[in-house]
């Protein structure tokens, strides 16, 4: 769950960034002869939202409406309390109560004079609120995700992604020589609380001692050799990485060549989910195995690449 | 991993029902419905769950690292990271699924005639066994260790990020799986809690947080305020109104009483006070909620919410609201209903905390 720190640094991402996506989107709606695209948002379903506007609903559910005309509007399941907090981390100034989603949508629509709207990955809407807004008095339209949402093409979402690598590969190359002996639970929480301080908003960290697959601390003594992989969140940028603590104890790899067991996990880092196994033609995490069948145990490295025109490029 | 006691609950409603399967859906965020059965934090964006009739469970998940942490069980146990896909194979007719609501659309569309179980499998999971109210048990003590810990660190000067990034490190070494945290900051200018900022804590503040601490899938869950420097007589006047409502909340609680009556009691007190419209949806979200696998469980402690109370809840009482007196204050314990009343599962002082600042 999000409890880092949720920000909106403008030297980072200026304004005239959201502006640009903004055009896009506007140019497809118009091909499409659609006036609005709808964007849902909720905590882990957040990056196509926040790649429009930079808003992450920490609890709640959302969604943003980006018309052909006129300004953005974000349907926000959180309390007007949190409004403040909420326009000093997204270019929206118009923010909205919204308990069933389908009653706003509609009375937005109504203002505006729109009989259907657009929106992104209709199919993947939670049931409930697809139910509710297919019972509204708005016709939706799907638009699928490729045609608006190219993060990998855009200059400052390869930034934010190479600062949030880079932040994870300095926390593993210091604190990984230092886990050997240690419970993994007081491993995960020192290097909790040297990225949550360094920035990153959310981290899933996983371990193995290479007898396993990776998976969630549980009490385990880490040995030499073992491996980390760890899912790092910055301002709403997700990388992947894994490496063990074998490669700074050479004696631990094999001496003949290494075996790979097992396929290697490829999981894909642009689509509506922070990660999920697949092939990404934009970012793209892959994880691979070296395997020693005389001690029997696995070794874990990977990285977070993207796609640019020289070929794949480890971020 | 596998609740043997859920398991044998589910078998019977499904009978009761005429169900032929039950689908436990569980997505990165709202792991619950799978985590009644199978306790197991996976990390793929989906998992789920199915139970037949005759009690045999298969698992499907999204990432493989899920299905090797998962092989202990016994159960047929596949994954694809085409989830929508494989899911299709899985639609059969009369399944029931539990936390359909938050399934997307196209996954519910491949089921003929799905029925929602959410509500059915949420009103068993509301009681707690023995065993799990000793894990929320755990939790609440990280929770009291936790806050401790929040308050020996916290510092004029630190930011919000900081303070929340030193208690995350703490709870995580000491074993917490997950823990929310919202935290609030400042004075009459603050309406309520949010993620942390790097607004840095100033002489006179008012530092508001939640701790959910997450031990083995279970959260429990402490609101304390904490003021840097000594408080203020409106703070200690403001304070006091909250300690009042959720004692009276405390006193009231045992089973046959109505959640209803349980958010009245701790909003009379406000009334009484002359600080009625400040238990509105203007100023504040809910006096309590239940807690389990999910931090925000139903029934929700308001006036309007329906719900008798029985033995083995366990829920949080906390009147968390603004007061112009001194801005958004909170202050709640996790509590467990018992036979004759409840008990406070947490050990935390019931008192307004400060430091020296």
């Amino acid at each position: 769950m999000k409890r880092g720190l949720i920000t909106w640094d403008k030297t980072e991402l200026p304004p005239e960034v959201f502006q640009r996506r903004l055009v896009v989107v506007r140019r497809v709606l118009a091909e499409r002869q659609l006036p609005a695209l709808v964007v849902y948002s909720d905590l882990w379903r957040s990056n196509e939202a926040r790649f429009f506007a930079n808003y992450m609903p920490y609890f709640n559910r959302a969604l943003l409406i980006l018309p052909v005309e006129g300004m953005p509007t974000l349907l926000c399941g959180l309390s007007p309390r949190t409004y403040r907090w909420i326009q000093s981390v997204t270019p929206i100034e118009d923010v909205r109560p919204a308990g069933n989603f389908a009653k706003p949508l509609g009375e937005v629509a109504a203002e505006r004079g729109w009989t259907k709207v657009g929106v992104l990955n209709a199919g993947q809407l939670p049931y409930d609120l697809s139910q509710a807004l297919h019972g509204g008095t708005v016709e939706l339209v799907n638009v699928e995700s490729e045609a608006v949402f190219h993060p990998a093409n855009d200059d400052h979402e390869i930034a934010m992604r190479r600062k949030a690598a880079a932040m994870a590969r300095a926390a593993l190359d210091e604190e990984l020589p230092a886990g050997v002996g240690k419970i993994d639970h007081e491993f995960v929480g020192q290097l909790e609380r040297r990225l949550r301080l360094a920035g990153a908003e959310d981290l899933v960290i996983l371990l193995t001692n290479g007898d396993t697959a990776p998976g969630p601390a549980h009490g385990k003594k880490l040995q030499e050799g073992y491996s980390v992989s760890i899912a790092l969140e910055y301002r709403g940028h997700w990388v992947r990485m894994s490496m063990t603590e074998a490669f700074r104890n050479p004696e631990l790899i094999p001496s003949g060549p290494p075996d790979i067991l097992n396929e290697p996990v490829h999981e894909a880092l642009s689509g509506s989910y922070p990660y999920e196994c697949g092939h990404d033609e934009g970012f793209s995490a892959n994880h691979q195995e070296l395997y020693d069948h005389e001690t029997e145990r696995g070794f874990l490295m990977g990285d977070t690449s993207w796609h640019g025109p020289k070929g794949w490029e480890v971020l | 991993m596998l609740n043997t006691e859920r398991r044998d609950q589910y078998v019977q409603l499904m009978a009761s029902r005429g169900w032929d399967h039950l689908l436990l859906y569980g997505h990165a965020w709202r792991k619950d419905y799978f985590r009644s059965l199978v306790n197991f934090s996976f990390f793929g964006p989906h998992a789920a769950a199915t139970l037949s009739k005759s009690g045999e469970l298969s698992i499907l998940a999204s990432h493989p690292w899920d299905t090797e942490n998962l092989k202990p069980i016994d159960a047929d146990i596949t994954w694809n990271g085409n989830f929508n896909s494989a899911l299709k194979t899985l639609a059969r007719p009369n399944t029931a699924i539990a936390g359909m609501e938050l399934m997307e659309a196209r996954f519910v569309e491949h089921f003929p005639s799905p029925t929602s179980a959410t509500l059915a499998i949420e009103e068993l999971r509301r009681f707690k066994t023995p065993e799990e109210i000793e894990t929320a048990r755990r939790a609440a003590h990280l929770a009291d260790i936790g806050y401790q810990h929040f308050v020996d660190t916290a510092k004029v000067g630190m930011a919000e990020y900081e303070l929340a990034a030193e208690v995350e490190g703490f709870l995580k070494t000491r074993g917490v799986e997950h823990n929310f945290m919202l935290i609030g900051s400042g004075g009459t200018e603050v309406y309520g809690m949010k993620p942390p900022t790097d607004r840095r804590f100033q002489k006179g503040d008012s530092i508001t947080t939640e701790l959910s601490p997450q031990v083995d899938g279970y959260y429990a869950q402490i609101c304390r305020t904490l003021i840097l420097g000594e408080p203020s007589e409106n703070q200690r006047r403001s304070f006091e109104v909250f300690r009042e409502a959720q004692q009276a909340a405390e006193d009231f609680l045992k089973p046959g009483v109505n959640i209803m009556d349980v958010a009245r009691v701790q909003n009379d007190i406000f009334r009484r006070e002359g600080f009625g419209e400040y238990t509105t949806s203007k100023y504040t979200r809910v006096r309590g909620h239940n807690l389990g696998l999910h931090p925000d469980e139903n029934p929700y402690v308001l006036e309007d919410v329906d719900c008798s109370v029985g033995k083995g809840m366990v829920l949080i009482a906390h009147p968390n609201t603004y007061l112009p007196l001194a801005g958004y204050m909170v202050f709640g314990d996790t509590l467990v209903v018992t036979e004759t009343g409840c008990e406070r599962l947490g050990k935390s002082e019931k008192k307004l905390f400060w430091k020296e600042a």
